[in-house]
Parts: C-alpha cells; structure tokens; sequence
C-alpha cells in the first residue's frame, strides 16, 4: 500500500526514467513530483499534460464504449512521455506522468510497470 | 508577479507557526509552517469526497472520526485498520485541502486572524508548502478566467440554456448537467457528486463558454461597504469564525 512518494519513486526505477509525477487533469495541480522536468518546471509541466490528458480522456473517440482511457504515449526523437491514469473508487481525475529517456527507455516495459503502480496506488 | 494573498499566512509560514489561520471563506490548518489540511463552507470536506461516490460507507467514517477524532488521526486510522490505501488518502486529502485552500484565500475575504496551537483532528498526512497553496489558488483563479471572464457563474444557481447549442458534453460535465435544475449552485453540484467544487467550477464555467449553461445577467447587488464602527467591531476575534458558521448554516437551509 504505497502512498504518492513511494509510487513515484518505484516508477523512478523504470529503465531511462528521468522524471515522474502525479498530476490532477481537472485542474492541473501536481499532486506528488520526483525527478528531474522536461521544461525544467514541475508545476507548469503538470498544467501542460494536464491539458492533454483531459483532451484524450474526455474526447468522445477515445473512448467510444464509453470504456475509459488507459495510457497516452507521446515519443520525441529524445523521450518518451508515458500518461496512466489512475482509476479510483471515489470521483477523481488523476494521472501518472513518467518521462523517459529515449536511448535508456524501454516503452513496453514502462507502459506494465507504469500500469501496476497505478493500481497499487488506491489498492487497500 | 502577482501580490501575496494573505500577508499573514507569509510570516506564519516564515516563523514555522503551529494553529489555525482563520479567514471569512475558510480556515488553513498549519504544523510547523506548512499547510496539513483546508476547510471551507464552499467545498466538500474529505467526508463528502469519500462518501458521496460509496467509497467508504458513512459509518465507517463516522467510527473512524469517533475513534480516532480526539487523537487528531482520523486519517491513520483509515488506512491502519484497511480501510483507504494510503494512496487514496493522500490523493483525497490534497485533492480536499487544495479546494478548500481556494476559497479559504479568497481576495479580500475579510478580516485574518490565527489561532496558535489549534490542532486538525485528520491528522498529518501530507503537508504542503505555504507558497504552494497559495501559489495554486492563484494559478487557479486565473485559469477560471481564462475559461470564461464572469464570477458569477461560480455562485448562481446552474441554469440549462432552453435552446441546444450544439456543443459536445462530455461525461464528467454530463453528471453535472444532470444537476443543474436551476436551484443548486455549482457548490451543491459539486456536494452531491462527491467532486472538489473548483472542478465544478472548471466544468460550469466551460458549459457557459460553450452556450450550454446560462450566464448569470445581473450581478448579485453586492454587500454595502460596512460603516466604520462596524468594521472596527470586525476587529472583534470570532467574527471571521461566526461568519464562515453562520454561512455554513445557510447553506444546509
């Protein structure tokens, strides 16, 4: 039963992890930050994948069953961003970010570990 | 660089204070200078969050704050007796403390004041930085406007615009639409789902962007500025306090 630090910094144990948060998408908060920040800045990070996550997480394409949304990848010629949200018993809008160098990362292994975390977060 | 809203909360946070900054919209619980946890009559308490949405049955809840309330650890005890993963706990605390911290550090919320050593009976769970809180309730204030430029839709009752505007509504705000019986105001909307209210504020204020919900026409007439007697008598210590009851109890009418 981790709380916020300890799953953060089990991601931080990925391969080619660089940075990792949990990010609120409703409205843009960081809830919990370990690591390093693409743009240097934790908190506007959060507001920038917040935007995204929400994009992908309220767009009817997505999700056309009405199923929710499970990851969204996003790779640059030097990272991978990996988004999991977090599903919860109580009404919440959460994700976790986990930032990847593109050399020392894995995508598939990250996108598992990244997914128990998620669980194991709100596991009692 | 915007200007601090409460200067008081500044030094408290400076001298490493322990009590309870008590404003007009809320109340700020500090341990050595850092916030441990937020109330405000606005927002849903952590009661509401992990009630609402039957993730804790409301007796179990009520045990743990009879069993652990006077101890201040009605949070620990949650988790200890495998009730909330800790994870749970911290994501509904902050979520609970952030919202409440909104509204609790209202510009111009009246008069300030603090009392040493009063003590939260949640417990310690997950404090945050003075400046964090108060740097978030600004960038969410902002970020408000930035959506829609009218407060009043904050507080007005939410109204469905009788002609369809054509615009996508997604589930989250399809939950809060299903609400709006042009009665309860987004706080109630917010009560009800179990949802922190700065969220449904996010989601009403994109309805009434999108022409879904109504814009509130007329501004609510505002309060006439108190006479000076009368502002001297704020100086009176329970004031902020009997206010933010007396706002409460108008709220459960």
């Amino acid at each position: 039963m981790p709380g916020i630090d300890e799953c953060l910094l089990a991601a931080m144990v990925v391969p080619g992890a660089l940075g990792a948060s949990l990010v609120d998408w409703t409205s843009g908060l960081a809830l919990g930050t370990v690591g390093d920040s693409p743009n240097g800045d934790h908190e506007a990070t959060a507001a920038e994948t917040a935007e995204l996550a929400r994009m992908a997480a309220e767009q009817r394409a997505f999700s056309p069953n009405g199923l929710p949304v499970e990851d969204v990848i996003i790779t640059t010629p030097s990272g991978y961003h990996l988004l999991r949200f977090v599903e919860t018993a109580f009404d919440s809008s959460v994700f976790l970010h986990l930032w990847l160098d593109r050399e020392e990362g894995n995508l598939a292994l990250a996108r598992i570990r990244l997914s128990s975390l998620a669980e194991q977060l709100v596991l009692a | 660089m915007s200007t601090t809203v409460s200067p008081m909360l500044v030094r408290l946070a400076a001298e490493r204070a322990t009590g309870a900054l008590l404003r007009d919209h809320g109340t700020l619980y500090l341990v050595d200078g850092q916030v441990v946890h937020a109330e405000s009559p606005a927002s849903p308490g952590i009661d509401v969050l992990l009630t609402s949405a039957g993730r804790l049955p409301a007796e179990d809840w009520q045990e743990a704050v009879d069993r652990a309330g006077t101890r201040g650890r009605v949070g620990r005890f949650l988790v200890d007796s495998g009730r909330l993963a800790d994870g749970e706990l911290e994501l509904c605390h902050l979520s609970a403390l952030f919202d409440a911290a909104f509204f609790a550090l209202a510009p111009g919320s009246g008069p300030t004041r603090f009392r040493y050593g009063a003590a939260h009976w949640l417990g310690r769970i997950r404090p945050v930085s003075a400046a964090v809180v108060e740097r978030e309730s600004q960038r969410r204030r902002r970020l408000l406007d930035e959506l829609w430029p009218y407060p009043d839709t904050d507080t007005a009752p939410v109204v469905r615009r009788t002609t369809p505007s054509g615009q996508p509504v997604t589930p989250r705000q399809r939950a809060v639409l299903d609400l709006a019986d042009g009665e309860r105001t987004p706080g109630d909307i917010a009560r009800a789902l179990g949802r922190p209210a700065f969220h449904t504020l996010i989601d009403v204020r994109r309805l009434a962007a999108a022409g879904t919900v109504a814009t509130p026409r007329v501004a609510p007439t505002a309060p006439s500025p108190v006479p000076a007697w009368v502002a001297q008598v704020a100086d009176d210590p329970d004031t902020a306090l009997l206010r933010r009851l007396r706002d409460a109890l108008e709220a459960s009418l």
